[in-house]
This record gives structure tokens, C-alpha cells and sequence, in this order.
């Protein structure tokens, strides 16, 4: 292929091997291309003496037949579940790499990482060991086993051991906000029903719109200890006080005050609507095994804790693992 | 299954039997589900075609079995038994001396080359057990009488429809059957024996290494001129399929062959559609693997034809080869696009009639290589960008781009892009971003197509689409390109990439996320 291989430095973008920009040029391809293969089927099938009739199902069947030769794997890191169309990879996507959290509604796309994030950030259990000393922050990379002691080691284990890029950071920084990753957390598993997004997004509606929430990549000035100024991650990781934290999570990177001050506000309302709702559906959302944990009503803080059951639940059971050859 | 009581035209005898896909029959048969065994499966896609029929126009002379019928519901075993014992009656009546040795020859050919050629799956195998083979190379010695040579190349030709370890048997039979394809061959004959070779080409690169090392080039090639159209069809399929390669060697010599383009060009000129369409392969496989070929055929008047008949023709399967020739040599050579499809020319004008005209058909391969042309014409000059996108594909791009199946969205994303980038560069050695192309494409809805790519599980979709809306962001005037990409959900298709295992499509995606979407955006 042409067009995208030769690599432009690109120091702006911060890319040692530079950044492949769009290049308009000619592409071929060898006549035994997987690209011709579908011409090529066509080319037998209307020219076979066929004694008997080929039907449009044999027919397409026969397409697919071709299609599936073409050895598809998910692309996700650790998952390499096979997958018979490229059709069905936003389906498969959907189902075993949707794995959201609850409280905070982030999205990781295995349910292993879902419980790290759970852990590492709203599990104040977790944060009393890493306080004395333990090896607590796992390597993310599966099977690896690693076990670092803070944030940073942890992602220089990744970068050092796991050739993760320098700019790789596990907590990628607010964008979109919480309202929005609930909101498109909603759309995934309702099929993107507008009415339920904006019923539920009432509150907010006047205050903002999608395009003008963005927070990205500020550090935490309020951040005190050590080990979180270096990262870059939020601090939900105070979970003694849910409440604050929340509200900080959420306004922390805004400069303005007034803007701080509508965050807040936002935030409080939608941290009622949280907790209740919240706390009825205590769990990692999974789409693929839903859990059969639920919580009552509780104290606030325990909605920051989550079990250690649903926390160090294995992988998907019923994820094919199919290793690329 | 009856076969269909057509009365056989002289180019069409080979249909009778044939059901061709879209008849009433096969409507008929159309609501139920039906899956194909494996092995006829294998069988439809082989290179391969059976010979149902006579290639004499008035029907066979008939011994035994009526010609029309099928061998449909007799078990495979009484089959066998039975072409086990033809074989013996062949055998027999080769050491048979006396004075009615031929006739009993042709007689128990006859037999044996009805149950491979009437039967739903032929009893191919158990005639190889049976013996067969060597007796059918004693049939094709020279001197034998034509009816003779005309059955025993009969039977080979539908042996070799079969599987590889079925053609592989017949080596023997091979340089008896270039030999047959000389001049002074019965023209019915040569014909026969060029199926039979076509057969023996389709199975694999060895066996046309073998063929062509044994000299079966030549003969076919001269064949193709033969003044029957039903011999010129034949071998013409034939050499497409001795030359397809992988191997180069030879479509190489081919190409040497004098007066060969001249012959193409008249085959391609021609009213018979069946004998363009196997001309327009022999073509495919010329530009795909000869670049010799290919200097010297843009420069010949195949072009023009070939645009001609994409632009005139209606057939799927004339269509497709057409097309890929012409695919094979845009994408091989700067010429066509500089020195013959120059804007502004009529040639062009038509070539884009055609393309579009693919586009809007139903079919999915005349849509997708036709996409693969467009976006090769759209990546030449200036010019031919701005003639693509002032014409009437732009609307169909998008469409394209949003809703047909991966691999037509894919392309129609090359040709979009190609379209928006110039052909020269900047001085931070980037391609100049054509913004007046760019701006009404974006505003035209493309963006949701190319940020649905990004999110696709095929990396070179995924690949497109982001370097796509890295153009967005850094060339869409006013600096609104991030806020667009941002409301198509293009940040977080691109976040996806964090937990891709490959390492450079997280870079990419990160590199961008970071740039356009980080601490000072939104301020």
C-alpha cells in the first residue's frame, strides 16, 4: 500500500518515528491480492457449466466462505477473538469491550482493566495498602503479573518492559466529561435512543452543551500527596471523602470560576441522581456478564467500595481467545 | 434435473445443459436454504470448467444414453461400477486388433466421456483407479482418427476439472495435447485439447510452469485467431489461465509476441461478448504482471477500447475484467493518467461515465474496483482532482463512504482523501491540503464515514480514517477541524486506539488526541 507508508517527521506531534500524513498516490496490487478475490469468484461463478442451479444463498454463502478466509482478529490488546465479518466487529466490540464503570462511567474495553480502574481509583481499601507500602498497581499488560508500587513505576514498567509508548497514560484525562461518557454509555447499550439521554441530561441542558465541556490534561493543584502530583490521575483516588473528590474530579481543571462554580452545582445534582442510581446498579456494567451483585441502599461511602469478588472477577468466561497464528 | 431443451446455437451449444445463475429455475429454488457441500463449493470456485456438451454445433451423434438427460439420482457407487467397467471395455478394445478396433475404441470413449460429462458430480476419481489414464494417452497418439482424439481429449478435459491430485495424473497426457493444438489439426479437435489445457492451467502455478516450460504458449496464442469464435473463446480462456501466474514469465513472453496486441485489440473490438471478456482477462493478467506489458499496452489502442466497452457494455462478467485491466494500468503507470486520460480529452470524460456507472451499480465488485480506479485517477494531477469532485461521484462517494459494506468504504475514503490532498508538498514536506475541495466534502457529511473507519477492525481502515482526520484538524480553515472531528464522536473513536495491540496505531491516535485535544483545548 502506497499511500500511507512513508512516514513524515513530525516533531509537533511528538512522534520519534513520524506521523504517516495523507499522501494522494497510486495503490496496486498483485493478482493474487485478496482484493481481487471477490472478482475473481464472480468471474468462475458466472462462467461454470453449473448442472445445477446456484441459488442466491449458495451464492452468497460462498462469498462469505471467501470473506472468512481472511483470518480477522479484534485488534484489542489481549483479546484476538476471531471474527468471521468485519461486519460483526462493532457488535463484538459492543458486548466484550464495553466494560464501564459504574461510578464514573468510564469505559475500558476489557473487564480486567475495569477492575483495575475500579480498584485504583474508587476503592479507598486499595489506597490504605498502597499508603503502607504494598505493590499494588498491576502491570496492564495480561499475564504479565507485574505489581509496581506507585502510578509512575507502574508506567515505567509499562514503557521500559512494554515498549508502551512515552505518552502513554492509563488515565487519559477527562474528555469527554462524565456526562458525556454516561451519555454515550447509554447510547451503546440503548442503541443510541435520543429522548433517554436528554430526559436524564434535563439538568444540565441550559448549562452546557456537548462541544464547550472539554477538561484535558491539567494536573491536579489540589492534589497534595506526593505520589499523586506525579501522575496525572484524578483524584478520585482520595475516597475517604467521595463527596469532595467527586466534585473535585469533575471542576478541577477549570480555570474559570464561574464555570467551577456551575460545575459544582451540576455536579451536586448529578451526584444525587448518582447515588441513587448508582447504588441500585453497584457494579462493573458489563455488558457481557452482567454481575449479580447489587447493593441496597447504603451509606455514600460504600458506594465507593466495591467487593473484592466483583473486583478480582476473571475475564469474560465465554470470551473466545483465539491467538492469531 | 431435465436440462433445458434449448436448441443449441452455434455459440451457444455449450449452454444447453447450463443453468445460468438468474433463470426461472433457480427462482424458483431461491426460497429455500440450502447449504453447499464442501466439495462443490471447491468445485464452483476452480479455475476449472467442465464440458457438458459437444462443441460440434448439430449434437452428438448418440450411442446409449439420451444426450439431454442427466445422470442425476443415481447413486455414486453404481457409478463408479460403471465407469470402472468402461474402462475395462476401453482397455479391451485397444489391444483388440481386429478390423473394427477403432469403432470400438470411439464407442467405449464415448461411454466413458458421457458418465464424466452427464453426471452431477463426475465419477472422475474412480476412473483414474479404473486405469484410465494411460489409455486415454494411447487414444491421443498421433495419427488417430479425429473422432477419436476428440473423445479421448473429451475425457481428459473433465478429469482435469477436478482436483488437484486428479489433474496431476494427467501429465502424461500433456504434450500430446499442445501437440493437437497445431495448424494441422481438425479445428474441433485443437479446441478440445485447448479446454483441456485450460483446465490443467487453472489448477496451479506448478502445472503452468509445466505447461509453459513444454511450450503450450505458442500454439494457444495462434489459436486465439482462429476464425471460429467458439476456438478463439476457448483458447483465449485457456491462456488467461496459463499466464496468471503468480509467476511473470509468461505474461512476459506473451507480451513478446508479435502482433499480439493487434490481436487483442481486435478480439476486444469484437460483437462477441464471451470472447471480450476472455480477451479482457488475458489483458488482466498482462497488466498485472508484466510491467513490459503494461508500457506497451498504454500505449496502444487498448486504452481507448477498453473505455469503450466499459462505458457501452451492461454485462457483469464482460464488466469486471474490463474494469480491473483498466485498474492494473492506472495504478502501474503515471502515463495513462498524465498522457492519456488528460482532462479535458474525451477518453476521460468517458472513463469517468464508466467508473460512475459502477458505482451505481448493484454490484458489489464493479463498485469496489471502480472505486480502486477512481481513487488511483484522483491521486494524479491537479486537474483530474477537481474533475472528480465537480462531478456527480461526489454524492455517491459519501454515500458510499457511510453505508455500503467495509471494503467499499474503505476505498471510497482513499478517493475522498485523494481528492483533498495535492500533489505537491509544503515546505514542512507535508502534501498541500486542497481546502476548497476539503471544505465542502466535510460540509457534504463526510466526516461520520471516516470516523465510523477509524473504529473499524481492519488496521488500514482504521489507519485511513485517522490520517483523514488529522487533515481535517490541521487544514480545515479557522481551526474548527477539532471541533467538527469532536462532534462525530471523533475523540472517541480515536481513544479506542489506546488499548490497540498494534504499537503505531497508538501512537498515531495518541499523537493526535494529545495535539488537538489536549490541555489548551476548548480554552
Amino acid at each position: 500500500m502506497d499511500s500511507m507508508d512513508s512516514s513524515v517527521a513530525s516533531p509537533d506531534l511528538g512522534l520519534a518515528l513520524g506521523f504517516p500524513f495523507w499522501v494522494a498516490s497510486r495503490r496496486r496490487f498483485k493478482p493474487d491480492d485478496p482484493f481481487f478475490a471477490s472478482g475473481n469468484l464472480e468471474r468462475e461463478l458466472l462462467a461454470k457449466h453449473v448442472a445445477l442451479d446456484l441459488t442466491e444463498d449458495e451464492r452468497f454463502q460462498l462469498q462469505r466462505m471467501e470473506i472468512a478466509d481472511a483470518n480477522l482478529f479484534c485488534p484489542i490488546a489481549g483479546c484476538g477473538a476471531r471474527l468471521e465479518y468485519l461486519e460483526e466487529f462493532e457488535d463484538h466490540y459492543n458486548t466484550r469491550h464495553m466494560a464501564s464503570c459504574s461510578v464514573c462511567f468510564r469505559v475500558y474495553p476489557t473487564s480486567r482493566l475495569l477492575s483495575i480502574h475500579i480498584s485504583e481509583v474508587h476503592d479507598s481499601f486499595f489506597q490504605a495498602k498502597v499508603a503502607r507500602g504494598f505493590p499494588m498497581y498491576e502491570c496492564l499488560v495480561e499475564g504479565c503479573g507485574a505489581k509496581l508500587k506507585s502510578y509512575k513505576s507502574r508506567q515505567r514498567h509499562l514503557i521500559d518492559k512494554h515498549r508502551f509508548p512515552s505518552n502513554f497514560e492509563f488515565y487519559k484525562k477527562a474528555h469527554p466529561s462524565k456526562h458525556q461518557r454516561q451519555k454515550l454509555q447509554r447510547k451503546a447499550y440503548k442503541g443510541g435512543d435520543a429522548k433517554d439521554q436528554e430526559s436524564f441530561m434535563d439538568l444540565d441542558a441550559k448549562k452546557e452543551s456537548k462541544q464547550t465541556r472539554p477538561k484535558h490534561y491539567r494536573p491536579k493543584q489540589e492534589v497534595k500527596t506526593g505520589t499523586e502530583r506525579e501522575s496525572e490521575m484524578e483524584v478520585e483516588t482520595k475516597l475517604h471523602h467521595p463527596q469532595t473528590t467527586e466534585t473535585k474530579v469533575v471542576t478541577n481543571s477549570e480555570a474559570k470560576n464561574e464555570k467551577a462554580k456551575a460545575e459544582t452545582e451540576m455536579e451536586v445534582e448529578e451526584r444525587i441522581e448518582d447515588i441513587v442510581s448508582g447504588i441500585s446498579k453497584l457494579s462493573t456494567v458489563d455488558a457481557s456478564s452482567p454481575s449479580s451483585v447489587s447493593f441496597g441502599h447504603r451509606h455514600s461511602r460504600g458506594f465507593a467500595f466495591v467487593p473484592r469478588s466483583v473486583r478480582n472477577q476473571n475475564q469474560i468466561s465465554k470470551r473466545e481467545q483465539t491467538r492469531k497464528p | 434435473m431435465a436440462s433445458e431443451d434449448t436448441a443449441p446455437s452455434h455459440s451457444h451449444h455449450r449452454d444447453s445443459i447450463k443453468s445460468s445463475v438468474g433463470n426461472t429455475a433457480a427462482n424458483r429454488r431461491r426460497q429455500q436454504a440450502i447449504s453447499i457441500g464442501k466439495e462443490r463449493r471447491e468445485a464452483l470456485i476452480r479455475a476449472k470448467r467442465l464440458c457438458r456438451d459437444s462443441i460440434f454445433d448439430d449434437g452428438d451423434n448418440e450411442k446409449g444414453l439420451d444426450e439431454g438427460e442427466m445422470v442425476i439420482d443415481e447413486e455414486q457407487s453404481v457409478l463408479n461400477a460403471r465407469t470402472a467397467q468402461t474402462v475395462q471395455e476401453l482397455k479391451s478394445s485397444l489391444s483388440y486388433q481386429g478390423k473394427d478396433a477403432t469403432q470400438k475404441t470411439i464407442e467405449a470413449l464415448c461411454a466413458l466421456r458421457k458418465l464424466l460429462s452427464k453426471s452431477e458430480v463426475p465419477p472422475i476419481e474412480a476412473a483414474i483407479q479404473g486405469g484410465a489414464v494411460p489409455l486415454l494417452v494411447q487414444c491421443l497418439s498421433f495419427g488417430s482418427a479425429d473422432e477419436q482424439l476428440l473423445e479421448a481429449a473429451w475425457c481428459v478435459t473433465n478429469i482435469a476439472a477436478g482436483g488437484p491430485e486428479e489433474t496431476k495424473s494427467l501429465l502424461s497426457a500433456l504434450p500430446l495435447l499442445i501437440a493437437h493444438l497445431g495448424e494441422r489439426s481438425s479445428g474441433h479437435v485443437a479446441e478440445q485439447c485447448a479446454w483441456a489445457l485450460g483446465n490443467v492451467s487453472g489448477e496451479d502455478m506448478e502445472l503452468r510452469s509445466i505447461l509453459f516450460a513444454q511450450g503450450a504458449l505458442l500454439p494457444l496464442t495462434r489459436l486465439m485467431l482462429s476464425n471460429r469464435e467458439s476456438t478463439a473463446r476457448t483458447a483465449a480462456w485457456a491462456l488467461s489461465n496459463l499466464i496468471k501466474g503468480p509467476d511473470p514469465k509468461a505474461a512476459n513472453e506473451l507480451i513478446r509476441i508479435e502482433a499480439i496486441t493487434d490481436t487483442i485489440v481486435k478480439h476486444l473490438k469484437t460483437a462477441d461478448e464471451e470472447l471480450v471478456t476472455e480477451v479482457a482477462w488475458v489483458v488482466v493478467y498482462l497488466s498485472a504482471l508484466s510491467d513490459k506489458a503494461i508500457s506497451i499496452l498504454v500505449r496502444s489502442d487498448v486504452v481507448p477500447v477498453l473505455v469503450n466497452r466499459l462505458v457501452g457494455s451492461e454485462s457483469l462478467q464482460l464488466l469486471i475484467p474490463v474494469l480491473r485491466s483498466l485498474g492494473n494500468l492506472v495504478a502501474a503507470d503515471a502515463y495513462i493518467t498524465h498522457s492519456v486520460l488528460i482532462v479535458g480529452n474525451d477518453i476521460t470524460d468517458q472513463v469517468l461515465y464508466g467508473l460512475i456507472k459502477c458505482l451505481k451499480s448493484e454490484h458489489r465488485v464493479l463498485k469496489k474496483e471502480a472505486l480502486w480506479v477512481l481513487s488511483n485517477i484522483a491521486a494524479g494531477t491537479l486537474e483530474h482532482k477537481t474533475l472528480i469532485f465537480s462531478s456527480e461521484a461526489v454524492p455517491l462517494l459519501i454515500d458510499l463512504l457511510s453505508a455500503a459494506p467495509f471494503e467499499i468504504r474503505k476505498e471510497a475514503a482513499y478517493t475522498l482523501g485523494n481528492i483533498c490532498v495535492g500533489p505537491t508538498k509544503g515546505s514542512d514536506n507535508k502534501s498541500d491540503i486542497i481546502v476548497t475541495h476539503l471544505v465542502p466534502l466535510v460540509k457534504g457529511g463526510c466526516l461520520p464515514g471516516f470516523v465510523n473507519l477509524v473504529r473499524s477492525a481492519d488496521l488500514e481502515s482504521a489507519r485511513v480514517g485517522l490520517i483523514f482526520l488529522e487533515l481535517v484538524m490541521r487544514g480545515y480553515p479557522n481551526g474548527e477541524g477539532p471541533k467538527l472531528v469532536e462532534m462525530e464522536d471523533g475523540i472517541d473513536a480515536m481513544e479506542r486506539f489506546q488499548f490497540h495491540e498494534n504499537q503505531e496505531m497508538r501512537n498515531v491516535a495518541n499523537a493526535l488526541v494529545d495535539k488537538y485535544f489536549g490541555a489548551d483545548y476548548g480554552v
